[in-house]
């Protein structure tokens, strides 16, 4: 079994962040390897990604399946590979985040950051780097505390991930997409919640 | 490419001045690299690819060295007289006897070099024999193939993500032993995955990657020789009819380096350069099992030097035939991996008109019958192959790397109830491959073939034989559905042309004199010193012994 949890901050309102992820369509292209998707019903879709396993690289099918649809706050799936021995489940889930309860000190006026153009300084960037590839390592959680500006609005966004490998070489195929768990659940949370700030910033939500 | 005369010369100024560039980090580069620097001379090493390790770190690993150090560690009897009977049959009267002659006599100071000074740690393969053991002379039944200890990855620092941590060709993190010891690729499902995930969470390196790695950790950690990646090299810098240097890309630019002492080509062969493959390898169709960076540079770079090319017969190198599974890719091309279902039970190769043509068990057999040329209709008819098995075998065996049970792919597995409808299918005279099928049956059921004597092989029969069966490489087909794939031909990397070398590896000009400053080694330099013939790891180490003898020889050895 190989599994990711991340979690990030944004000062998005939840029902912003509900709107865009509940529509695949806005996010697919942020899945890591994303080639295609296909929604066949309200609840079931096929999706088409490479996986990129350093020396090679290959196209995987799976098909996902709504398990849960709770919004503003949670969506539940499973998924089952077509072409590949491997079933997973995941989840969104998007939480309010009281003003001044998390992240930097009360009132801090810093921005969510946006991973395309992270403003920290570079030792910090440097230091926050090495904890998520340790706890890539040990754990394969990360978490990225973003505070929300004072008096606004906020979500915390978490994106769970397990995927199980079957048959014969699933130790073998574990070991490998290991390592690439949190990086694709930090690149799609990131990219979703950096196009939403990205809406905001133009003054709406990103549509 | 930025254009510049070529040949090229000097420049008014160097980028950087050291005694020996060896062009390509394979096997051969390295080796000369390591085998230079260790008499005192700078070293610099250009790779074109943007990962360290060349071919030798994509493939099997394996190194072929008759009465070798580790088979006498183990009692294993060998003896040099017998090694050099067995190369003169490989060679089948085409080796150059002053190269193969240097080539023997310098293989086993070459291996244990690096094993005493660069920390190499050779283990020998027990139980797997020469390809012709045993009616060849001079064959052995096993010992001779040298493998390497498992790689710690993480041993190369700076180097761990630009070398290959695994190949696509192999299930990672098995030794050859362990693979011979778990019933070889006919039982792959039956490997310890568990061990083999373990060592991959811990980058523990095994096959090519493992080979490589020790050696790039003995040059480039171990003794700091540095390297440029994604550096190719464009053309030779002369000064005078010698080479003084090379114009290599990097970072957007041109990069002259001055090499005092000489330059080694390492670039491997041709594969990726369709143009030199077809006219050189005399086949229609041509594809590579290797990473895209193989051109033919050599041959280009010193061919404008006068450089002489010379050439081994291709009838019986190590071409294999393979397939390619969509949506598999390295490097940005499409990943095409060797056949090796055919030596298994319940699986067998026909040609278009249905009938078979080789012993699938052994390349060796199947290669130079697949160039069989009939001379009356213009044709090669054994081309393509088809690879035919049929349900027993899908519910024991691989396909690639698609286990039983597991979906085949539509685009490259074609799947009938009946052999009739699966010919009709593929192209195939379907009357043919009843026939055929009903020959092979018969005799299979028996685990026989008085055909073509599938599975005589002792060698086929440790890589592809199932030990359950009376005769692991042979079972009928004739369980339905029927499956089918097209083959195409799938190239490792060791080609019939390359640069003419002396016995200090150093490169010939047409006019039989050696070109001043110029070495070629590994698959770069023409395998004269093999002939006609192959047998697996002689690549590997005549890579390791020429590059060693190159790098000796720049620093006045």
């Amino acid at each position: 079994m190989a599994e990711a949890r991340y979690t990030t901050t944004t000062r998005v309102p939840p029902e912003q962040v509900w709107d865009f992820v509940q529509d695949m369509d806005r996010w697919a292209e942020f899945v890591m390897g994303y080639q295609t998707h296909e929604k066949r019903s309200e609840t079931e879709s096929v999706w088409t990604l490479k996986g990129d396993l350093g020396v090679m690289s290959r196209t995987l099918t799976f098909e996902v399946r709504i398990t849960e649809w709770n919004g503003p706050s949670r969506v539940r799936f499973t998924l089952r590979g077509l072409n590949e021995p491997m079933s997973g489940e995941g989840a969104f889930t998007i939480e309010a985040v009281p003003p001044g309860s998390e992240g930097g000190p009360e009132g801090s006026a810093a921005p969510a950051p946006v991973p395309a153009a992270p403003r920290k300084a570079a030792p910090l960037r440097w230091l926050e780097a090495l904890a998520r590839r340790l706890l890539r390592w040990i754990g394969g959680r990360s978490e990225r505390a973003a505070p929300p500006a004072a008096g606004a609005a906020a979500s915390r966004l978490t994106f769970e991930l397990r995927i199980d490998p079957g048959g014969p070489m699933a130790p073998m195929v574990n070991a490998m997409i290991k390592p690439l768990m949190l990086p694709a659940a930090e690149q799609l949370a990131d990219r979703i919640l950096a196009r939403l700030e990205e809406g905001r910033a133009e003054g709406g939500a990103s549509r | 490419m930025a254009s510049a005369p070529a040949p090229t010369a000097p420049p008014t100024r160097w980028d950087q001045e050291v005694d020996l560039v060896c062009v390509g980090s394979g096997l051969g580069g390295i080796s000369a690299a390591i085998a230079a620097r260790d008499r005192g001379l700078s070293v610099l090493v250009l790779e074109k690819a943007p990962r360290l390790g060349g071919v030798s770190g994509f493939g099997g690993g394996e190194v072929f060295v008759p009465n070798n150090h580790k088979m006498r560690e183990l009692g294993i009897a060998d003896s040099d007289e017998a090694g050099r009977a067995y190369f003169q049959f490989l060679s089948a009267g085409f080796a150059d006897p002053t190269l193969q002659a240097t080539l023997l006599a310098h293989m086993k100071p070459a291996i244990e070099y690096m094993e005493k000074e660069a920390g190499v740690r050779w283990i020998a393969v027990e139980g797997l024999p020469d390809y012709y053991y045993a009616d060849a002379p001079g064959s052995h039944p096993g010992g001779r193939y040298l493998s390497v200890d498992l790689f710690d990855g993480r041993s190369l620092g700076e180097w761990q993500a630009r070398t290959y941590p695994m190949t696509p060709h192999v299930p990672p993190g098995a030794l050859h032993r362990e693979m011979y010891a778990w019933g070889g690729l006919a039982c792959v499902t039956q490997w310890d995955y568990e061990l083999i995930g373990q060592r991959l969470a811990n980058d523990q390196r095994s096959f090519g990657p493992g080979l490589m790695g020790w050696f790039v950790k003995a040059a480039m950690v171990d003794r700091g020789i540095p390297a440029l990646v994604s550096a190719p090299a464009r053309s030779l810098v002369v000064d005078g009819g010698a080479v003084v240097g090379v114009r290599a890309e990097h970072e957007g630019r041109d990069l002259y380096v001055r090499a005092r002492k000489g330059v080694v080509l390492a670039v491997g062969g041709y594969d990726w350069n369709r143009e030199l493959a077809r006219q050189y390898e005399a086949m229609p169709d041509w594809n590579s099992a290797c990473p895209p960076y193989l051109h033919g540079d050599h041959l280009v770079m010193a061919g404008e030097l006068g450089a002489a090319i010379a050439a081994v017969p291709p009838t019986d190198l190590a071409l294999f035939y393979g397939y390619h599974i969509p949506g598999e890719e390295s490097d940005g091309h499409p990943l095409y991996r060797s056949s090796w279902e055919c030596g298994c039970p319940h699986a067998l190769w026909v040609n278009r008109a249905g009938q078979r043509f080789c012993d699938e068990s052994f390349y060796k057999d199947y290669q130079p019958r697949l160039r069989t040329w009939d001379g009356q209709r213009q044709t090669m008819p054994n081309l393509p192959p088809f690879l035919i098995f049929d349900q027993n075998y899908r519910d024991r065996y691989p396909l690639g790397s698609f286990m039983p049970g597991q979906p085949l792919p539509s685009e490259l597995v074609v799947q009938a109830d009946t052999p009739r409808e699966l010919a009709e299918k593929l192209g195939i005279d379907p009357d043919g491959l009843e026939r055929t099928l009903e020959r092979f049956n018969e005799h299979a059921r028996r685990g026989e073939d008085p055909d073509f004597g599938k599975g005589s092989r002792p060698w086929s029969v440790r890589l592809t034989g199932d030990h359950s069966y009376p005769n692991p490489c042979v079972g009928p087909v004739e369980r339905p559905p029927f499956y089918g794939v097209r083959l195409v031909p799938v190239s490792v990397g060791i080609n019939s042309h390359g640069l003419r070398t002396d016995e200090h590896a150093r490169v010939l000009h047409v006019r039989g004199r050696p070109i001043p400053g110029l070495y070629a080694v590994g698959n770069s330099a023409a395998l004269l010193d093999l002939g006609g013939g192959y047998q697996s790891g002689t690549s590997n180490m005549r890579a390791i012994t020429w590059g060693w003898i190159a790098g000796r020889h720049a620093a006045g050895a």
